[in-house]
């Protein structure tokens, strides 16, 4: 059916940042570790770049398949596999890995080699759900991600109440793991009804299982919830204001950059149970445009830059959301990549604010004031990274967003003008707040001594907003990877 | 010609990006380098401005096709965006005008802002500026109108916000941007709406395809597009955000709100033309504003003291005019009007600090006789009609206020609802503590630890318990007593002020909303 890959090529992604996490917590001398760390991770970007380059931009179906056998008695398979939605994913997770260790290259003072093998962890176990294609395989990785997040807010964590943000986030993602269990259980069980071939938990294989209505209706419902609380959708978002106040910035700048929830509800959710996509996908398009409009109605009114980033960042999954659920190609196609985006716009956001904290202590509104008369260049590149995340021209916003608002427009009337509203309220909350954090006189003696961005973070902020424009000049460059992905999964909806 | 026609708006944009990049970096600093800045901005557009000078000249001679394409910039299913410029009729002819007027204009900021603060800054948003409005008249397709028209209003805020430390520039720049966002937003719901009936989002095209419209579809297009120009030309209700546009230097006010991006409202209905002619309830709606705004601005014009002030307000009664001659179809009328008005108020806005210079000494003019007779009439014009405290007693203040709410819902009920494990204050906090848990004494905690839980289901598993437990305690064991009717009379209690809270304005107003969304 397909051509496995000649070489394991999915694999040592997987295990080559797994492998250097084991290096950097074995190393004495934690120079050496920061070394190997940031190694690991440039050649994790260089490999994952591979992938992109040779990646058949025709080919809607999975590419560089790998197979092996992982539980014979369960039929679980080892099962990895790319396509065009999931392709881009890998470089950018890579990415924001690279990006996040060269952040927090000095930040770190205790227990630095943990926190970088950690980092390192975190980065394998998503790279293994974005390519995982067994639904036992994508579980297990699903809920590795847990334990590197737990000690990495725990344990470095900046707010006083580190401990109950990180048991919090746990809690959550445990609870929003029963139901996408149950419903993988389902499917399987369902398979070995309806095929009289046994349990099997391989993606492409349950695609082609057809599933009773009422079974399809309930496994959509349960994998909607599981992956609505990762997003995070409304009313399941409270702990991600809770994690960006207590975790340390560069973990909340990656855990805002990697948007699971919702992509598992475009890889599982609607492909495996399309007919209760059609008839429940309306409940799914609400959730979002409500998460849309009031996480951004709720950012006018925060004060700290943290937790404002948290809510826009929700108000940006809503709309993403919304144009999953509009199942149009325009809506699809500008919903993908404006997950991409996001996780780009939304990190390094949330980055700069990392900078932020980490030269005043704070970053509360009452703490700053008159910031571009001190830190020029940190001014400029908020003000760079917060056009992009409104959607300004020129930027990769513009091209995403138009497409999501026009696609979800097609679809009901109702949900593009959240959209727009959402736009408009989006751009006023984070005008707002530059308003009154880095316009105006300099009231505070601290900011005075503010350091401006040092080379290092010149770096590292410069290579995405490089990204941002030229995604935002050439859009086609993203789309085209896409773009048969998206033709096939909307095929398998379209009956 | 072609690429030529493409370097128009293109070489004050690669001026911009010089500029920005060479001062970000530190290369472009001081004094010293004023000259290279300039040198750059200046050459830029006034090549750019030969250039559309050519174009005008072989537009005249007939030799120009309609338009030229540049690049495909975007392919979706049917919806593909190719961007292309104009290269005939009254785009062209606006286009070459504007660039006259911006590289006169880049021309006088040199002398003008010399040794100021924020030199390369300034020029930077020129540039990009120049080339964001070269490119908003000459695109030939709605989305590259689009990022001119975007563009040009975040420039305009960069320099409302050019003396960014002062708190009243800051707050006007922001007030304004996000005003224009709402003009902007109708404009992305035009183009939607023209690819979904017209199947065509180029300006030229839509001339084709337009007799196939029903009345109610030209109007639905008409009205969004509408917003985005009464938004952008400030006409009513949303005048007032012009005045405090005048906050950024007067090189940037004459060039934004007098000459050229003013009118860029009015040039977005030279381009709906097509469909507003299909549309007579619009065209009936622009004329009544353009009516309106022209007499407002006129009295408020009248009050105003400083020259800044009362230009703006002409400008915007002007321009009302401009809506007005739209809205009857007097096309040819209103393009050599916007034409001539732009030429006269560059002029007047860029002589207005030599003029007040000159009239230093001359006394006061009179109030104008119908005000002096009319004190109360006189207090409204001052006051501008209350136009921008009626807008944020009507919609900033309310969604202000359910900002707030919304914020505390989420914060005090949400959160809670789906439950928050216990902070550490609760958790062993003392060595006492840990040491009363370890001996399982529970020295000053009436709480049953045993029927603690956290999170929804915890929360949810203790809270049917303790209900449990609470029935059967009062209800089977004792009977209906004094507590059953307590605790009725608070339910009900409860129950009235959630009502009040309901019948409160912006919830009405809220849930009317939201079932207007729901029934389309």
């Amino acid at each position: 059916m397909i051509a496995p890959s000649p070489f394991p090529l999915l694999s040592s992604i997987i295990f080559l940042p797994f492998l250097g996490a084991i290096a950097v917590g074995v190393v004495k001398n934690i120079d050496t570790a920061k070394k190997i760390a940031i190694v690991a991770a440039s050649l994790e970007l260089i490999l994952t770049l591979l992938i992109l380059f040779s990646f058949n931009n025709q080919n809607g179906d999975f590419q560089w398949q790998e197979k092996q056998q992982w539980i014979p008695s369960l039929h679980a398979e080892y099962l990895l596999g790319v396509d065009g939605i999931s392709v881009l994913f890998l470089p950018m997770t890579a990415l924001l890995t690279l990006i996040t260790i060269v952040a927090s290259w000095n930040n770190v003072q205790n227990l630095t080699r943990l926190h970088f093998a950690l980092l390192l962890l975190l980065e394998s176990v998503t790279l293994g759900v974005f390519t995982a294609l067994d639904m036992l395989l994508f579980f297990l990785f699903w809920e590795a991600t847990l334990p590197p997040i737990f000690f990495l807010i725990g344990l470095w964590g900046i707010g006083a109440q580190r401990r109950a943000a990180a048991l919090k986030y746990t809690l959550y993602m445990l609870c929003g793991g029963v139901p996408l269990l149950f419903a993988i259980i389902l499917l399987a069980i369902n398979h070995a009804e309806h095929s009289g071939l046994g349990l099997a938990f391989s993606f492409p294989l349950l695609l082609k299982t057809a599933i009773p209505h009422d079974l399809q209706t309930l496994i959509f419902l349960l994998l909607v919830l599981g992956f609505a609380v990762k997003a995070p959708l409304a009313p399941f978002h409270t702990w991600l204001p809770t994690v960006a106040m207590e975790a340390p910035t560069q973990l909340t700048a990656l855990l805002t950059g990697l948007k699971l929830g919702a992509f598992g509800l475009l890889r599982f959710a609607f492909p495996l149970a399309p007919n209760a996509a059609h008839q429940y996908g309306w409940i799914v398009a609400l959730l979002g445009a409500i998460t849309l409009v009031y996480a951004a109605l709720i950012a006018l009114q925060q004060t700290n830059l943290r937790q404002l980033l948290a809510y826009l960042s929700i108000s940006h999954v809503g709309l993403v959301i919304v144009g999953i659920a509009s199942l149009n190609t325009l809506a699809v196609q500008g919903a993908v990549f404006q997950l991409l985006n996001f996780s780009i716009i939304a990190s390094c956001l949330m980055l700069i604010a990392g900078f932020i904290q980490q030269r005043l202590g704070s970053t509360e509104l009452v703490h700053l004031g008159g910031l571009a008369k001190v830190v020029p260049r940190l001014t400029v590149f908020f003000f760079l990274f917060s056009l992009a995340s409104i959607g300004m021209p020129l930027s990769s916003g513009f091209p995403a967003e138009l497409l999501l608002i026009i696609g979800a427009l097609k679809h009901h009337f109702g949900l593009g003008l959240s959209g727009l509203a959402g736009a408009v309220l989006g751009a006023a909350a984070i005008l707002l707040f530059m308003r009154r954090a880095f316009w105006g006189n300099v009231i505070h003696a601290p900011i005075q001594a503010m350091h401006d961005l040092r080379q290092r973070e010149l770096w590292v902020l410069s290579l995405p907003i490089l990204f941002v424009i030229l995604f935002g000049l050439c859009p086609s460059l993203i789309l085209n990877i896409t773009e048969n992905s998206v033709q096939a999964w909307l095929f398998r909806l379209a009956y | 010609m072609d690429t030529l026609t493409s370097f128009i708006p293109i070489l004050p944009f690669l001026a911009a990006t010089t500029i920005g990049s060479l001062h970000l970096f530190g290369i472009l600093e001081g004094e010293r380098c004023e000259k290279t800045t300039a040198r750059i901005a200046n050459y830029a557009m006034g090549l750019s401005c030969l250039l559309a000078l050519t174009l005008l000249a072989a537009d005249l001679f007939g030799q120009n096709p309609d338009s030229v394409k540049i690049a495909h910039w975007l392919q979706v299913d049917d919806f593909s965006i190719t961007l292309s410029l104009m290269t005939s009729g009254f785009s062209v002819k606006l286009a070459t005008l504007f660039s006259v007027l911006l590289f006169i204009v880049t021309r006088f900021s040199i002398n003008y802002l010399h040794r100021e603060a924020g030199f390369h800054r300034f020029f930077f948003v020129l540039s990009l500026f120049s080339s964001a409005m070269l490119m908003l008249v000459l695109s030939a397709n709605m989305v590259g109108t689009f990022i001119g028209w975007e563009i040009a209003g975040l420039c305009s805020y960069l320099l409302i916000a050019y003396m960014y430390d002062r708190p009243t520039a800051a707050h006007n720049a922001t007030r304004v941007f996000i005003t224009n966002r709402i003009g902007d937003a109708g404009f992305i719901a035009g183009i939607s709406l023209s690819y979904f009936y017209l199947h065509s989002t180029n300006w030229l095209e839509i001339s084709h395809f337009v007799s196939q419209l029903s009345e109610q579809e030209a109007n639905l297009i008409a009205i969004c597009f509408a917003l985005a120009a009464f938004v952008k030309s400030a006409q009513l209700p949303f005048t007032p955000w012009v005045a405090r546009a005048m906050e950024g230097p007067t090189p940037s006010s004459a060039i934004f709100y007098g000459a050229v991006m003013i009118h860029s409202g009015v040039y977005l209905l030279f381009l709906i033309r097509p469909i507003l002619e299909h549309a007579p309830l619009v065209m009936a709606l622009l004329a009544s504003i353009g009516l309106l705004t022209a007499i407002y601005a006129y009295f408020v014009g009248l009050t105003q003291t400083d020259i800044k002030s009362s230009l703006i307000f002409a400008t915007s009664g002007q321009l009302g005019l401009l809506f007005l001659e739209c809205g009857l179809g007097f096309w040819q009328l209103a393009a050599w009007h916007l034409c001539a008005h732009a030429m006269v108020r560059a002029y007047q806005f860029l002589t207005a600090p030599s003029l007040l210079h000159n009239t230093h000494h001359n006394p006061i003019k009179p109030v104008h006789p119908f005000l002096a007779n009319h004190s109360r009439f006189y207090t409204y014009a001052l006051q501008r009609f209350w136009l921008e405290p009626a807008a944020d007693w009507m919609l900033t203040k309310p969604l202000l206020c359910l900002a707030a709410d919304l914020n505390y819902f989420d914060k005090q009920i949400v959160d809670r609802l789906m439950g928050s494990p216990a902070p550490t204050i609760r958790a062993i906090s003392s060595l006492a503590a840990a040491e009363e848990r370890k001996i399982g004494a529970h020295l000053d905690n009436s709480d049953d630890t045993f029927a603690q839980g956290s999170g929804l289901a915890g929360k949810l598993t203790q809270w049917t318990a303790a209900l449990l437990s609470w029935f059967e305690t009062r209800f089977v064991l004792r009977g209906v007593s004094k507590d059953a009717i307590d605790m009725g009379r608070r339910l009900g209690h409860i129950a009235n002020r959630v009502e009040q809270n309901l019948l409160k304005p912006r919830y009405l107003v809220l849930f009317v909303f939201i079932t207007l969304l729901v029934a389309f």
